[in-house]
């Protein structure tokens, strides 16, 4: 059943995609094959790929149970709101605030968590940014302290 | 000679006290990553990568930190096999079969340091393979025009497509993925933007890293959560940590096969490790006759697959330096970081850049000397890594990766990116779509249709030029063979299974 779900939707969004590209065309060619032809080809057979898994019987695809399924979801949403906060919080906050509930999620105890958390934020930052030279956010709040 | 006097010249680069230094660290990080079940080496390089060019190491050294990486994961996946019965990377998994029984038995230290020379001898054979085969292969190579790379493209994806997974629809499914992502962004050819939707941050293409590490990074965190099992105590290591010379004598000969097999095998793109592990162990199995303990913690049963997997890991770079073509996963990536240096991947690599290409080389003799002095005596320390608990080992592989795709561009466009790419990821995963094809799509892409309309320019739009030569017969012979070859195979063969399991 997920193959054909998704078979499904690859088709409309391969459909989609030959619709956009229909118009890729440029003002002034000097090639006989120009930017349009290689994507439309590829959505194509994306497409012919798609109709394939439709038409599978058989599904070997073993979702989750619910319970596990949510959490999962949830570490999704978690890991979203730590690249959306990554700049504007700082590393430091930002790696605190995600290892609390994603540690918890992995059995850690909210001790754990905590001191995991600000270890993670404080040890990474001094290791890449400090030690390695490799640039992190310190967040606009932090920005006069830490510079 | 000239080859000898190359090689001499690549131990010079790799020889610096920073090359060294890096070599060691790599190996380190990546025993590490191997034996973290969950973590393999494509996990590995595609978590480094990003950093390595952030910390703005040459080129040269960023690829023998990422070569040392992946030498080590090979290594490492076999603690954790031998250990708590997981596989730390699928190349691995054979060699559960004898190694968990032998530490069972108490011989945890013996199958530990079998194993350990067998992945040394199995790395050794294929490095001095790469020596020997791969500045030919280049030279054949150079003849192609953009026709023949095109097909030869063509090749390695189906080789890819056909041999991993069970669906070929669903294989191809995620190569195709690949490929069309690879489109988004200028055409630098007539300068139109393609698929960017009007935003900024997509008008020079999907970054390679940001794929890499949401397919490779973020959505393996979700597969653990998915997968979290309670790993049972690893067996602790004691008695003796040597094999003993009756041991060795059982096994010298496996090794030397496993390693020459595994070697060729690695070179057919497509075919990894673990196809060339699984490969062997069951060809030794049979040869062993009758007097035999596989799958009772046999000595040779995890030299054979130690053996195969780390000559494999290393021939799977063959194709990957000398056509510019990776044959595997990691190797898609580590073709991505050349581009990300602005090098060519392609049969001319070995005349433009023979610092880069030797160095690596060499680098590898070096990396697998580390692993082998590393990986008997200090076999202890690594244990200890086996307990890092996930509560502090996935928030942590979280941040890294994303600390890596900052590093790049520094925007926050590129981490929302990755995200979702790690969601699309998991879900392609959970349906069991296999992932190296999707990679080596966006890897190839580019290359795929730069060739493809240099070809069609030549002939002036006429495709019958991607038909005209020999080589270019021959390629598309070779790519519709791998394409429906394995399945016709394993289709006999599960016709011939069930008639064995009468007659036994």
């Amino acid at each position: 059943m997920s193959e054909r779900i998704f078979g499904g939707v690859l088709l409309l969004m391969s459909l989609a995609g030959i619709w956009i590209g229909w118009d890729l065309r440029p003002p002034v060619s000097y090639e006989p094959v120009g930017p349009r032809a290689f994507p439309l080809l590829v959505l194509a057979l994306l497409g012919v790929c798609a109709v394939m898994l439709m038409r599978e019987k058989t599904s070997d695809t073993v979702w989750a149970p619910p319970p596990v399924l949510r959490r999962i979801g949830a570490l999704f949403l978690i890991v979203l709101a730590y690249a959306l906060l990554f700049d504007k919080l700082g590393f430091i906050v930002a790696t605190a605030l995600m290892t609390i509930p994603v540690a918890r999620f992995f059995g850690g105890s909210w001790k754990q968590s905590v001191a995991g958390g600000l270890g993670l934020g404080v040890g990474m930052f001094i290791f890449f940014d400090r030690l390695l030279d490799v640039a992190l956010p310190t967040g606009l709040w932090l920005n006069g302290i830490l510079g | 000679m000239e080859t000898l006097s190359l090689l001499m010249q690549g131990f010079a680069v790799a020889g610096t006290p920073e090359n060294l230094m890096i070599a060691l660290v790599g190996c380190f990080l990546g025993t590490i990553v191997g034996l973290l079940p969950g973590l393999g080496p494509i996990n590995g390089v595609a978590i480094l990568l990003p950093i390595a060019f952030a910390m703005k190491l040459p080129p040269e050294s960023a690829l023998i930190l990422l070569c040392a990486v992946y030498a080590g994961c090979e290594y490492g996946g076999r603690i954790s096999a031998i250990l708590i019965n997981v596989p730390g990377d699928a190349g691995a998994v054979m060699t559960t079969l004898d190694g968990y029984p032998m530490a069972k038995k108490g011989l945890a230290g013996p199958a530990l340091s079998m194993s350990a020379l067998a992945s040394f001898i199995g790395a050794l054979v294929a490095t001095i393979g790469i020596v020997a085969f791969a500045p030919l292969l280049a030279e054949w190579a150079i003849a192609f025009g953009p026709a023949e790379y095109f097909v030869l493209m063509v090749l390695a994806l189906c080789c890819l497509g056909g041999l991993v997974g069970d669906s070929l629809p669903k294989a191809l499914t995620a190569c195709l993925i690949g490929l069309f992502l690879s489109t988004v962004g200028i055409d630098s050819n007539s300068g139109i933007y393609r698929y960017t939707f009007d935003l900024l941050h997509l008008q020079d293409g999907i970054p390679f890293i940001v794929i890499v590490i949401g397919l490779f990074a973020v959505s393996e965190l979700m597969l653990m959560l998915q997968n979290a099992h309670a790993a049972g105590e690893p067996i602790s290591v004691t008695g003796r940590l040597m094999f003993n010379t009756q041991e060795f004598m059982l096994a010298k000969w496996t090794m030397l096969r496993s390693a020459l097999s595994g070697f060729f095998i690695g070179v057919l793109p497509g075919a990894g490790a673990t196809i060339a592990s699984a490969m062997c162990y069951a060809a030794e199995r049979r040869m062993a006759g009758k007097d035999h303990q596989f799958g009772q913690g046999d000595i040779r049963g995890v030299a054979a697959p130690e053996a195969a997997n780390n000559a494999s890991a290393n021939g799977s770079l063959v194709p990957m330096l000398t056509l510019g073509v990776p044959g595997s996963g990691t190797t898609a990536v580590m073709i991505g970081a050349l581009t990300l240096y602005n090098i060519t991947p392609g049969p001319t690599l070995f005349q433009d850049q023979p610092v880069i290409v030797w160095g690596l080389i060499a680098s590898l003799f070096i990396a697998n000397v580390m692993l082998l002095v590393m990986n008997i005596p200090l076999i202890r320390v690594f244990v200890k890594f086996l307990s890092i608990p996930n509560w502090l080992l996935v928030p942590g592989v979280a941040a890294i990766s994303l600390v890596g795709v900052y590093a790049v561009h520094g925007t926050t466009f590129d981490l929302i990116l990755g995200t979702l790419i790690g969601g699309l990821g998991y879900l392609l995963r959970v349906m069991n779509f296999p992932i190296a094809p999707f990679i080596l799509g966006f890897v190839l892409g580019d290359m795929m249709e730069q060739n493809l309309r240099r070809a069609l320019s030549i002939s002036d739009g006429d495709p019958s030029i991607l038909f005209a030569s020999p080589i270019a017969i021959g390629l598309w012979v070779a790519a519709a063979a791998m394409l429906i070859g394995p399945r016709v195979m394993k289709a006999i063969d599960a016709r011939r299974v069930p008639q064995e399991a009468v007659a036994h």
